[in-house]
């Protein structure tokens, strides 16, 4: 591929932006609560452009256009079922007690809530998380620079790989030194207005190819085009999952419990200037949030929808008359995943090609896009990477420096001290999440392994969550034991059980295999179910069995004993609630048009 | 925080705009065209992200940004002392 000096300008021309505005942010960093909480001053549609750009990083773009061509809008589940009810649920009911009990960050919340030994194994695991998080966006980013071949002629090839590694590190890193939460903030919407300006002529141009949605509808089979189709039971449709697993798996526990527990998105919340603010920006963000799907999973779907007569024989041709596509595994032009090493195409036991989904958006990019508005597509896409390297690494250094520094290593400095520790925090941050990219370009493995630990660690927090917020009655220890066991159950559960047609090992059955699931997806849900379960029934258990604490402690931190937050000034249309009953509403259409 | 988002969103869109739609009105009906069907998308799109730049910067620059933090900061009412070690 070879990109013009046009191409290279837009590129230039983001990147001095996104420095230009740590700079001109530098001088209100007078106070370490205006590098880690933004000065609790951000307005509410700022905070929750932020909210969904933290998240809309290489994973998410990347992933979900694979995952788009390789199942179809059934990935839709994963906002309209996933992260949207999930969204209204913290903006609703958990915001009051994040915002209102003034801790600066969730495992602050849980030391407040319930006590130092809690708040340590979640600031710990979090902080381990995030900068592995990091690493393994920067490993992704610096993977594809190289595949795409973006550097050649300007890198030796040898080098393509340490200079995108190097390059993105100094940016986020000059970028969060200087200006800190708000920079990362700032960044995050610009990030979000250049994502959809990147990617919405991609759909625009591609519908207008493969002859719009119903173009798609004729090409590819029914199970793709239906996001319902076929739930009813595991083994009819390609997610191999059946609509519990799918609700209670992937809608309950792990959505909530990623967007209603993780600090790197609720942090962006926390810095609103207001707790009602606070509570307004999951809620605004959950309406772009809606249609994200339409710029990162069409893509996929679009893909998969062109022939490769098409390319050849220009706009004229539609695809309705080229020739018809393999029914099983339609792909495309999505490229065949080729040997880092070897440089030959990769093919599976039975001889026939493997295509590499994960290129099915940059694919799609050099498929549709000319000198200029390539450019601008690029640009979007190491946007989002960008995004949710500096996500992490502002959710680190603030966990670092409040919930392990300022809780364990240095309790009584001043604030200029934490504020200079927040910096060198960021630089650490950084430095390792560079090590752990590169601990996942020699061990293939690590990235397997890591989601699972992941996966491990975040399935049960939901349930000390709920019940901490809830239930008055729950204690400390029941905290501490149900998120332990809760863990050990994801871990049990996963050696036990298996995702048919893999071998017993990190996928599964390292203990035994008393289970099979049709997929590792399904795995993955139930897994995620079991682990909630059992932290539920352990933080319950144990805390009958321990003392409570007593009333007065828990007000502000417990639904039951905090005053409700003050809405009779507001019309009816301002209130929270309005907002989230349009967007359930509108939910609800989205998942019936394309049923 | 004293600067308003909305500014230098405004300005990277107006110089993106710019920078494609003169690039595209200069290579208008160019071969390149071919892959995007035939649209000059420079042109076409980069008009559209002029039209959204100048409207953020201009309304970034009519509205006064909310300058001063809510006063008092949440951590400095008060009850500050259930917070501090």
């Amino acid at each position: 591929m070879t990109l013009t000096y046009i191409d290279w300008l837009i590129m230039l021309v983001y990147f001095a932006f996104v420095l230009g505005i740590g700079f001109a942010l530098k001088r209100y960093m007078r106070t370490s609560n205006d590098f880690f909480l933004a000065g609790r001053s951000i307005p509410a549609w700022v905070c929750g452009l932020a909210f969904i750009s933290a998240n809309l990083g290489a994973q998410e773009v990347i992933g979900m256009g694979a995952s788009g061509a390789k199942y179809g809008i059934m990935t839709s589940h994963f906002y309209w079922i996933g992260a949207i009810p999930a969204m209204c649920f913290v903006g609703i009911f958990m915001m009051p007690f994040y915002y209102g009990s003034k801790a600066r960050s969730v495992p602050e919340y849980l030391r407040l809530r319930f006590d130092e030994k809690t708040r340590a194994l979640n600031a710990f695991s979090f902080a381990f998380m995030t900068v592995f998080s990091s690493g393994i966006s920067m490993y992704a980013m610096a993977l594809l620079i190289q595949r795409l071949g973006l550097f050649r002629g300007v890198v030796p090839d040898a080098y393509v790989f340490h200079v995108s590694i190097v390059l993105s590190a100094v940016i986020v890193l000059g970028y969060i030194f200087l200006g800190g939460l708000t920079s990362a903030i700032y960044n995050e919407v610009l990030q979000f207005f250049l994502i959809v300006a990147g990617f919405l002529p991609l759909v625009w141009v591609g519908l207008r190819n493969v002859g719009g949605w119903s173009g798609i509808k004729q090409t590819l089979p029914a199970s793709m085009t239906h996001s319902w189709h076929g739930m009813a039971h595991a083994n009819t449709n390609p997610l191999g999952v059946e609509w519990i697993g799918l609700t209670m798996g992937l809608g309950f526990v792990l959505s909530f419990g990623y967007w209603c527990t993780d600090f790197l998105v609720v942090q962006r919340a926390m810095a609103a200037d207001s707790e009602l603010s606070a509570r307004r920006v999951p809620l605004i963000a959950a309406f772009p949030k809606m249609f994200i799907p339409f710029i990162v999973i069409l893509p996929g779907l679009i893909a998969v929808s062109v022939t490769s007569h098409t390319m050849a024989s220009g706009p004229a041709v539609q695809v309705s008359t080229a020739a018809p596509l393999d029914q099983q595994h339609p792909h495309g032009i999505i490229p065949q995943k080729t040997d880092p090493i070897t440089n030959k195409p990769v093919v599976d036991a039975n001889g026939a090609p493997v295509y590499d989904y994960d290129l099915a958006v940059p694919t799609m990019l050099l498929h549709y896009f000319p000198t200029g508005m390539l450019g601008l597509g690029l640009t979007a896409l190491l946007a989002s990477f960008m995004s949710g390297m500096a996500g992490n690494v502002t959710a680190f250094n603030t966990v670092w420096t409040y919930d392990i520094y300022q809780a364990y290593i240095n309790k009584r400095a001043s604030d200029a001290h934490y504020l200079w520790m927040g910096r060198m925090a960021t630089i650490g941050g950084i430095v390792l999440s560079i090590g752990a990219a590169y601990l996942a370009t020699s061990f293939n493995n690590i990235m397997d392994a890591l989601q699972l630990v992941f996966a491990f660690v975040n399935a049960p927090l939901f349930a000390t969550f709920l019940l901490g917020m809830f239930w008055k009655r729950t204690t400390g220890h029941g905290a501490f034991t149900g998120l332990v066991a809760g863990t050990f159950g994801a871990l049990l559960h996963h050696g036990l059980t298996i995702p048919s047609g893999y071998a017993p090992g990190i996928h599964g059955g390292w203990i035994a295999t008393i289970h099979t699931y049709p997929s590792d997806m399904a795995q993955n849900f139930w897994t995620a179910i079991f682990a909630f379960t059992i932290n539920f029934l352990v933080t319950v258990l144990v805390s009958t069995a321990s003392a409570p604490r007593p009333e007065p402690e828990l007000v502000g931190l417990v639904y039951s004993l905090t005053p409700k937050p003050v809405e009779e000034h507001l019309d009816w249309y301002q209130k929270p609630a309005t907002l989230a009953f349009a967007v359930l509403g509108m939910l609800v259409i989205l998942n019936l048009v394309f049923a | 925080m004293g600067l308003d988002i909305r500014i230098p969103l405004g300005l990277i869109f107006l110089i993106i705009g710019a920078v494609m739609t003169v690039f595209g009105f200069f290579t208008h009906g160019d071969a390149m065209y071919e892959r995007s069907l035939g649209i000059d998308l420079n042109l076409i799109w980069g008009l559209i992200m002029l039209v959204f730049g100048a409207i953020m910067f201009f309304v970034g620059r009519r509205q006064k940004w909310q300058d001063d933090p809510v006063d008092p900061r949440p951590w400095e009412s008060p009850d500050k002392t259930k917070l501090r070690h």
